[in-house]
C-alpha cells in the first residue's frame, strides 16, 4: 500500500482507500483483475501525485451543426462533475476533436500529455430525433500510443441530454476507481423564497431548481426511496403534522403515510425501500416506530416516556441510530431494528441529526456546544471527529451515495439557511444554492437509474 | 472543425502546462464554479418536471393510508385567538412547566372551566436544533400545557394539541430574548 498511499499526501489516501474498496482487495489479485483505468491511477498516485489530471476536449457533435455550443457545454458539466469528485485536476474548454481523425487526436492529446495530463476523454454526442447518445472513450495518455483504456455507449432522451455529461463522468469515476461518481442524482431541499416552506429538487450540481410542492403550507423533512422514485416528508397541508410520500416524477396522487393524531415526523426508508422508520406520538410521547409499506402495519420500536426521534437505518437495515433524551438531554443511540440492545452512542453536548453513511463506518450527526457543527462517529464510538467549525451553524447532513460527500445547511452568510457541500472530512466546504430565501433540510438521491 | 485545430492547440497547452504544474489547484479555473453554464444545454430533464401534487390522498396498494386519523379534531384553521389565554414559556429544550407559567395556567383553566370552548394548544420551539427534534419538543410542550390544565379540572376531551416545533415563530430575531418568547404554548378556542 505504501506505493499507492504515499506518506503526506492526503488525497493519495482517499484514492487509494476508494480503491481498495472499490476493488475488493484486488491489489493482491492479478492485475488483469482491474480496470486498466484503475492501473493509470494507481500509477500515477505512485509517483506522489494527488490527482489525477485528466484533458477534456469539447465533446463533438455528429448529426448537425453544434450551433449551440452544446459540445463545449456538456463537458463543461462532465469537467465540473470530475472536478467536484476531488479525484481529478481537470483541463477542459479544449477544442473537440473530429471523429475519424486519429491525427487531430493523436496532436491534441500529445500536447495535453507533454502539459502533464495522465488521461483524456473525448465524447461524441449523436443526435437523433428525440433521443441521444453520447459515446465517451477515455485514453491513457500515460502510454506512448494514448491507448484507450475504457469506452462506453450511453443514451436518454434528448430532453435529458444534461444528464448524459453527468452519467459520462459517472462511468470515468467507475473506470479509475471502480465505483461510479454520484453526479447523476438529485438533491431534495426545502425552500422558503415563495413565502411558505416548499419541497424542491435540484440536480447535484444546483441545476435545474424546481419547486414540488406548492400547499403554502409547511412542508419539511423530504427523505428520499432507495429507489429514488418518491420522497417521504411530513407536511401540515392538511392542518395537522401528517407524513406524506409523494412521486416528483410520475403523474401520482400524494399517499398518506401516517396521519395519526399529534406528529408523525422524520422519516427514513430502509435500504430495501420496504419500510419507514417514522416518529409518531399517537401513544402519548413521541416514539420511533416502523412502517411495513406492504401491509401499512406499524411497529412500534421505542419506549420511553420522553422524546425519542430522528431514525436513521444502517446500511445493513439491521440496526437503526436514533435521537433521545432518556440520559438527559439529546443524545444518539442505537438499537437493532426491532427495537431491541438499544445502547448511547454519543456523550457530550446536545447531539441530533444522526445519518448513517451508505458504506456504513461513519454516523455523521448535529452536536450542539455554542453554535450547531457536524461531527462523525464510528457506530461503534470510535473515531469521534469534528467535521465543521463554523462559520455560523453548520447543520442537517445527507450523505452522497458513494459515502465521500455531504450536503448540509448552513447560515455562515448573510440571509440565512443555503445548502452546501462537502467531503465527508469536512473539507473542500463550497455553496450549492443561493435561491431566494432559505433553502434547509437537504437530502442526497441515491444515483438515479 | 478540422480547419482550426492547429493554431488553437499550439495555444491551448501551453495554458495547461500551468495548471498541472502548480500543484494540482483545488479547482482549476477552466472548471471552476464560475465557469459559464452550458450554452446549449437543454432544459432540466424531463423526468423532473415538477408536478403540483394532487390534492388528493388517494391510498394506493403500495402503501395504503393506514394512519388515516380517527374522528379527526376541527382543522387547525377552525380555531380563532382569544385575549382571554395567555401564552406560558419555557426553558431552552425543556417542556416542564416553570412556577410563573403554573399561575398562568391557573388563570386559563378557570377560564376555560367557565366558558366552554374546545381548545387548541400549540406547541413551538425557538429556532436552534432541527426541525425534526423541535417537533418532537413542541409536542411535548402542548403535552405538559395540556396534562396541566387537565389537573386543574379542564376536561382532556375540549383540548386539541399541536407541535409546530421550531416552524411558526412569532419573533424573528436571532437572540436570547427572541427565542425565549419564540418557546411557548399557545392557545386557540373554537366554540362547541
Amino acid at each position: 500500500m505504501n506505493k499507492i498511499m504515499g506518506p503526506g499526501r492526503p488525497l493519495g489516501v482517499l484514492v487509494g482507500l476508494v480503491l481498495l474498496a472499490a476493488l475488493g482487495g484486488a491489489l493482491s489479485s492479478p492485475p488483469a483483475a482491474r480496470s486498466q483505468a484503475a492501473d493509470v491511477l494507481l500509477n500515477v498516485l505512485a509517483t506522489g501525485a494527488k490527482k489525477l489530471n485528466i484533458v477534456i476536449p469539447n465533446f463533438t457533435i455528429v448529426g448537425g451543426p453544434d450551433t449551440q455550443g452544446l459540445g463545449r457545454g456538456l463537458s463543461q458539466v462532465t469537467a465540473r462533475d470530475l472536478t467536484f469528485s476531488s479525484l481529478f485536476s481537470v483541463v477542459s474548454d479544449v477544442p473537440a476533436i473530429p471523429v475519424g481523425d486519429p491525427a487531430a487526436l493523436r496532436a491534441t492529446f500529445t500536447n495535453f500529455a507533454a502539459a502533464g495530463a495522465h488521461a483524456g476523454l473525448q465524447g461524441v454526442l449523436t443526435l437523433r430525433g428525440d433521443r441521444a447518445e453520447i459515446e465517451m472513450r477515455l485514453h491513457d495518455l500515460t502510454s506512448p500510443e494514448f491507448r484507450l483504456i475504457g469506452a462506453k455507449k450511453i443514451e436518454l432522451p434528448a430532453a435529458q441530454t444534461r444528464r448524459l455529461a453527468h452519467k459520462v463522468a459517472d462511468e470515468v469515476v467507475l473506470q479509475f476507481t471502480g465505483e461510479p461518481g454520484v453526479a447523476d442524482t438529485k438533491v431534495a431541499y426545502v425552500n422558503s423564497g415563495s413565502g411558505s416552506k416548499e419541497l424542491n429538487l435540484m440536480d447535484y450540481d444546483g441545476a435545474g431548481a424546481a419547486r414540488v410542492t406548492s400547499n403554502n403550507s409547511i412542508n419539511i423533512s423530504p427523505v428520499w426511496s432507495p429507489d429514488t422514485r418518491s420522497l417521504a416528508f411530513t407536511s401540515y397541508m392538511r392542518g395537522y403534522p401528517y407524513l406524506y410520500r409523494m412521486f416528483p416524477f410520475e403523474n401520482r396522487p400524494v399517499q398518506v403515510l401516517a396521519g395519526f393524531l399529534g406528529i408523525n415526523s422524520s422519516p427514513a426508508f430502509s435500504p430495501d425501500g420496504r419500510s419507514v422508520a417514522l416518529t409518531l406520538s399517537r401513544d402519548g410521547n413521541p416514539e420511533v416506530y416502523v412502517l411495513n409499506l406492504a401491509t401499512g402495519a406499524f411497529r412500534r420500536l421505542t419506549t420511553y416516556s420522553g422524546i425519542d426521534t430522528e431514525p436513521t437505518w444502517s446500511p445493513t437495515g439491521r440496526e437503526i441510530a436514533f435521537v433521545s433524551e432518556r440520559a438527559g438531554g439529546a443524545q444518539i443511540f442505537m438499537m437493532d431494528a426491532e427495537g431491541a440492545n438499544v445502547r448511547r452512542l454519543t456523550q457530550a453536548g446536545f447531539n441530533t441529526q444522526p445519518r448513517w453513511s451508505p458504506k456504513g463506518d461513519t454516523i455523521v450527526f448535529t452536536s450542539r456546544q455554542g453554535n450547531f457543527d457536524l461531527w462523525g462517529i464510528g457506530p461503534d464510538g470510535s473515531n469521534l471527529r469534528r467535521l465543521t467549525a463554523g462559520p455560523g451553524n453548520n447543520e442537517g447532513a445527507s450523505w452522497a451515495p458513494n459515502g465521500r460527500h455531504l450536503v448540509f445547511q448552513s447560515n455562515r452568510l448573510a440571509g440565512g439557511y443555503q445548502l452546501f457541500t462537502m467531503l465527508a472530512d469536512g473539507t473542500e466546504q463550497q455553496p450549492l444554492t443561493r435561491a431566494p430565501g432559505e433553502s434547509t433540510s437537504a437530502s442526497w438521491s441515491p444515483r438515479l437509474p | 472543425m478540422a480547419h482550426r485545430r492547429g493554431s488553437a492547440l499550439l495555444v491551448a497547452p501551453v495554458l495547461v502546462l500551468s495548471l498541472f504544474l502548480a500543484g494540482c489547484p483545488k479547482r482549476p479555473a477552466t472548471t471552476a464554479a464560475s465557469a459559464p453554464p452550458p450554452t446549449g444545454a437543454p432544459p432540466a430533464p424531463s423526468a423532473a418536471a415538477p408536478a403540483t401534487p394532487a390534492p388528493a390522498m388517494t391510498p394506493s396498494p403500495a402503501a395504503p393510508a393506514t394512519g388515516a386519523p380517527r374522528p379527526a379534531p376541527p382543522a387547525p384553521s377552525e380555531f380563532r385567538e382569544t385575549a382571554n389565554l395567555k401564552d406560558v414559556f419555557f426553558d431552552f429544550d425543556k417542556y416542564d412547566i416553570r412556577p410563573p407559567d403554573a399561575k398562568t395556567l391557573d388563570t386559563n383553566a378557570a377560564w376555560l372551566k367557565t366558558n366552554d370552548n374546545l381548545v387548541l394548544i400549540e406547541g413551538h420551539c425557538d429556532e436552534r436544533g432541527t426541525n425534526e427534534y423541535n417537533l418532537a419538543l413542541g409536542e411535548r410542550r402542548a403535552k405538559a400545557t395540556m396534562n396541566y390544565l387537565v389537573g386543574q379540572g379542564v376536561q382532556a376531551n375540549r383540548i386539541t394539541i399541536i407541535s409546530y416545533g421550531k416552524e411558526r415563530p412569532t419573533c424573528s430575531e436571532h437572540s436570547e430574548a427572541c427565542w425565549a418568547k419564540n418557546r411557548r404554548s399557545h392557545f386557540l378556542v373554537k366554540a362547541r
